[in-house]
This record gives structure tokens, C-alpha cells and sequence, in this order.
């Protein structure tokens, strides 16, 4: 991967500076028939932060990252994205990039036609599809059908299409899963200058060293409810690791 | 919605599929006019309605199964790739997706049709040569067998996005779109003739201006299978702008 091109990638030029928290999720509730995902759940993200978003499996991340970006309907509540629920903004890959699953690909489409095929329906000039293959490092592979990536590279080019628009918010669902170290290097490098230059992050994860190095804050949800709502050095001036403060928490919940 | 439409057409062109199944379309097309105009009797194929026949059954079936098959899978395929998630978290306002959809599938269906019913025109009129029949169509049978062709198949292209995106499932989409058109419609025409002239496929080919026995003339066809269209479309909008992605 590029190393030196992610500085002028960051939306510190553009910052929006607004007292609006960039996500504001209010007591967001999803059912399906009785099985709630998604219980009452509140919580705000301020600008130039990196948040994990953590839980056991099927605690309702997914979910919750679904309905904030208007691929679900909620079914009480609300989740709002710079003041807006996701649908109603104009141009919503101008204000936020995500990647939920990482094979998001038709197998027999180049990783630049992935790109070139949402950069128009997004109206985003071709030339920024060049600059974002730079930035992940897939300018080699990129004229390859995807069904030749490899995980980390399918990751890479979904974290590409999500910065296609050069948006201010990413919610990226287990970014690292397939990454090489340096890879994860680079992504966490990445992450961190991207909310330094006044970007936010939202980032589901269940690997808690990698997350521990890389986010501000944790939100930890567990049956769909928020358990807790933490900066990592709270936790440390608890004497607590993040491991520590999870396995707690989520146990308790579960228990 | 331009930008959207520009998107459905570079998916088009970046991928296999469009060529694969325009060239599955031609060889099935080639082989069905090439069987009907060899194994008829040359007094069945004497007549202008039999010659027609032999133009049509190749032509215009196949193209209005291709095309639908081309419109159920501009849907069905972004939910079997995943492609459908980032689709939608670029054009959240799911409503402009399906327009561009429609329009971009209307446009490719009536170029299949096309190619189709060219190509059965072609083949069929040298088969008929060949069997040593006098040719009785004039330039108008062919002209409003390649137009309704044409017409039928972006129709049909449209009814299959509208099932695709009810039914969201590939398999489900292509192989009900098959079994209705190549054995539910035949049967419909066997066993209630009075019926089945109202049925979307027959009156594809009556568009094409096949007129024997029941069938209703061009014109009507076409206004009664742009219902079915518009039908379709209305069914498919709220399957697609309500429902959740998973």
C-alpha cells in the first residue's frame, strides 16, 4: 500500500464545523417479528473521533450500521447522519463512506469498473477513481476481475469505494479482517490521520488488540442494548484493559 | 437520475454477462428458426402465416425470454453479488436506482429483441430458399416482425425487472421467467385459447404481427403488454424502495 498519499485525503479541508454530533442515534429500536436486533439504543458521535463499535456476534452491530445507512428502516427511533436520516441526503457519498461486508463485488467486474460504476452514479469524477486505487494500493490489480482479489484486497477496494466521494464519516464493519500486518498498519496509520484531519469514524470489530490501538472511544452493545459508552483512557484510569471492560460487560449482559 | 442511468450502463458493460447471454440468445434463436423451417412441410410452409410462424417462434419468443432474463438479473444479480449495498449507500434514494433500471433495461431489451428477430428474419428467409419455398412476406411483415420484436423483448425486459425485484432470488427469477414463458403460456394456448391470448408472452407474439386464430392485432398487443409492463413496474417499485437489504 501508498503510504505517502493518505495526508491529503482527509476532509480537514472541507470540516464541517457544527454543534450536530456527525451520527446521532436515538432510541433506535429494530425488530424482526419478535426478535428485537436492536433495543432502545442511543448514542452520539462527535466529529474527529474514532469509535469501535463492539459485541458479541449477533449483538446488533450490523444492524444498527444498516439501519444508519437507510439500508433498513427502523422500526421505532431514529438514526440520524449530519442531522438527516442517510436517504434524505443529496449527496450521501460526499458526507460518508461505509463497507459492511467484504465481498460487496460482481467476481467478473475489475476493481476499477467496481469504482468507476459508483463514482458516476455518485457524479464523482473519474479521475478521483485513479486517486483512491493509489491511496489503497490496488493500482496494480485494478484492470483484474475481482474474483482474482484476495480477501485484504477485496477489503482494500471496499475501503476505496467508500472513499470515493472523500466523505466525512466511514463506518467500516471488521475493516482488518484479512489484512496483512502491514496492511492493518496501514489502515490503523490511516484511520487516525483521517480523523486528525477532523474525519469520524465508526468501527464494528471483534478484535479488541487492534482495536485498542486504534480508537478513542468504545461503544459496546450486547442483546441489541447499550452497555457501555467509554473513552479507552477511562478505562485505563480504571486500571481496566478493553478486554477486561468486555468480557465483563458482555458476560454480564449474557448472563 | 442521468448519473444513475450512466452507472446501470457502465454495470452493463463491465462485465460477461450482457455477451453471453446475447450470445446464448443468437445460437438458441438460429437453432429453433433453422428446426421450425426444416422440419415443417413444405405445403405448411407455402402459406404467409406458416413463413411468419417460423420468423416469430425463433425470433421474437427467445428475444422476449432474453431480455427478461437481462431484466430480472440487473437486479437479482446486485442481490446474489452484494453489489445492492453499495448501490444504495451511493444512491440512497432507491426510487432513481429502479427508474435508471427500467430505462436502461427497456434500452438493451429492444437491442436484443432486435438482434433477435434479425437474425431468425435472416436465417428463416435463406431456410426457406433453401427448402425451395417461395418467400410470400412482403418488406412490411418483416418490418413490424423486427419492430414488434424489438417492442416485445423491452417489455418484457421490464416485466422481468419488475419480477426480479419482487422475488430479489436469481435462480427464482430466471427459472420462473423460463417455466412461464416456455411451458405455462404453451399450455395456456393448448388448453384455454380464449385465455391465453391475454397471456404477456403470447401477446409478444402478436406484436410481431403473427395473425392466426385468436390472437389480438399489433397494436392492440403492444397497449395490452405495456399494461403488463407498467404492471410490473408498480409491483416491483415498492419490493424494492420498502423493503429492507439485508
Amino acid at each position: 500500500m501508498s503510504s505517502h498519499a493518505y495526508g491529503n485525503n482527509g476532509p480537514s479541508s472541507r470540516g464541517v464545523v457544527t454543534a450536530e454530533p456527525v451520527v446521532a442515534v436515538t432510541s433506535l429500536t429494530k425488530r424482526f417479528g419478535a426478535f428485537v436486533a436492536v433495543d432502545d439504543l442511543t448514542f452520539a458521535l462527535e466529529a474527529g473521533t474514532v469509535t469501535g463499535f463492539l459485541g458479541p456476534n449477533g449483538a446488533g452491530k450490523t444492524t444498527t450500521l444498516r439501519v444508519l445507512l437507510g439500508l433498513a428502516e427502523p422500526t421505532a427511533g431514529r438514526a440520524l447522519v449530519f442531522g438527516r436520516p442517510y436517504q434524505e441526503l443529496e449527496q450521501p457519498a460526499r458526507l460518508a463512506g461505509a463497507v459492511l461486508e467484504s465481498n460487496d463485488f460482481h467476481p467478473g467486474r475489475s476493481g476499477r469498473d467496481h469504482l468507476r460504476v459508483l463514482a458516476l452514479a455518485a457524479d464523482i469524477p473519474p479521475s478521483r477513481v485513479d486517486e483512491v486505487l493509489d491511496l489503497v494500493g490496488l493500482v496494480a490489480p485494478a484492470a483484474r476481475q475481482v474474483k482474482t482479489y484476495s480477501l485484504g484486497m477485496r477489503q482494500r477496494l471496499g475501503l476505496a469505494a467508500a472513499l470515493l466521494g472523500e466523505p466525512e464519516l466511514l463506518v467500516l464493519d471488521e475493516p482488518a479482517n484479512g489484512l496483512d500486518p502491514a496492511g492493518v498498519h496501514w489502515l490503523r496509520t490511516f484511520l487516525r490521520s483521517f480523523a486528525d484531519g477532523g474525519g469520524t469514524v465508526l468501527v464494528a470489530s471483534h478484535a479488541l488488540a487492534e482495536v485498542a490501538q486504534t480508537v478513542d472511544r468504545v461503544l459496546i452493545i450486547d442483546g441489541g442494548r447499550l452497555v457501555a459508552s467509554t473513552s479507552l483512557e477511562e478505562l485505563a484510569g480504571r486500571g481496566q484493559t478493553l478486554e477486561d471492560a468486555y468480557l465483563q460487560l458482555t458476560t454480564e449482559a449474557a448472563s | 437520475m442521468r448519473a444513475q442511468l450512466r452507472s446501470e450502463f457502465a454495470k452493463l458493460r463491465s462485465t460477461r454477462t450482457i455477451l453471453g447471454l446475447s450470445a446464448a440468445m443468437l445460437g438458441l434463436v438460429l437453432l429453433v428458426t433453422l428446426l421450425h423451417a426444416f422440419s415443417l412441410s413444405t405445403t405448411d410452409l407455402a402459406s404467409r402465416s406458416g413463413q411468419v410462424r417460423v420468423l416469430v417462434e425463433g425470433g421474437e419468443l427467445v428475444g422476449a425470454l432474453f431480455a427478461g432474463l437481462l431484466g430480472a438479473m440487473s437486479l437479482t444479480g446486485e442481490f446474489r453479488h452484494g453489489t445492492i449495498r453499495p448501490t444504495f449507500l451511493v444512491t440512497p434514494r432507491r426510487g432513481r436506482v429502479i427508474a435508471a433500471k427500467t430505462v436502461a433495461s427497456t434500452l438493451t431489451g429492444f437491442v436484443l429483441g432486435l438482434m433477435a428477430t434479425a437474425l431468425a428474419a435472416a436465417a428463416g428467409t435463406l431456410a426457406l430458399a433453401a427448402r425451395g419455398v417461395t418467400v410470400q412476406l412482403d418488406s412490411g411483415n418483416y418490418v413490424v416482425l423486427l419492430v414488434g420484436g424489438a417492442a416485445a423483448a423491452s417489455l418484457w425486459a421490464v416485466i422481468g425487472l419488475g419480477l426480479g425485484a419482487i422475488v430479489r432470488n436469481q435462480v427464482a427469477a430466471i427459472v420462473g421467467l423460463c417455466v412461464w414463458l416456455l411451458f405455462i403460456e404453451n399450455l395456456l394456448v393448448d388448453s384455454l385459447p380464449g385465455v391465453s391470448r391475454y397471456a404477456p408472452g403470447v401477446l409478444g407474439r402478436a406484436i410481431t404481427g403473427q395473425q392466426t386464430g385468436t390472437l389480438h392485432t399489433p397494436a392492440l398487443a403492444a397497449l395490452l403488454l405495456v399494461l403488463y409492463a407498467a404492471a410490473a413496474a408498480a409491483a416491483g417499485w415498492p419490493a424494492i424502495t420498502r423493503r429492507d437489504v439485508d
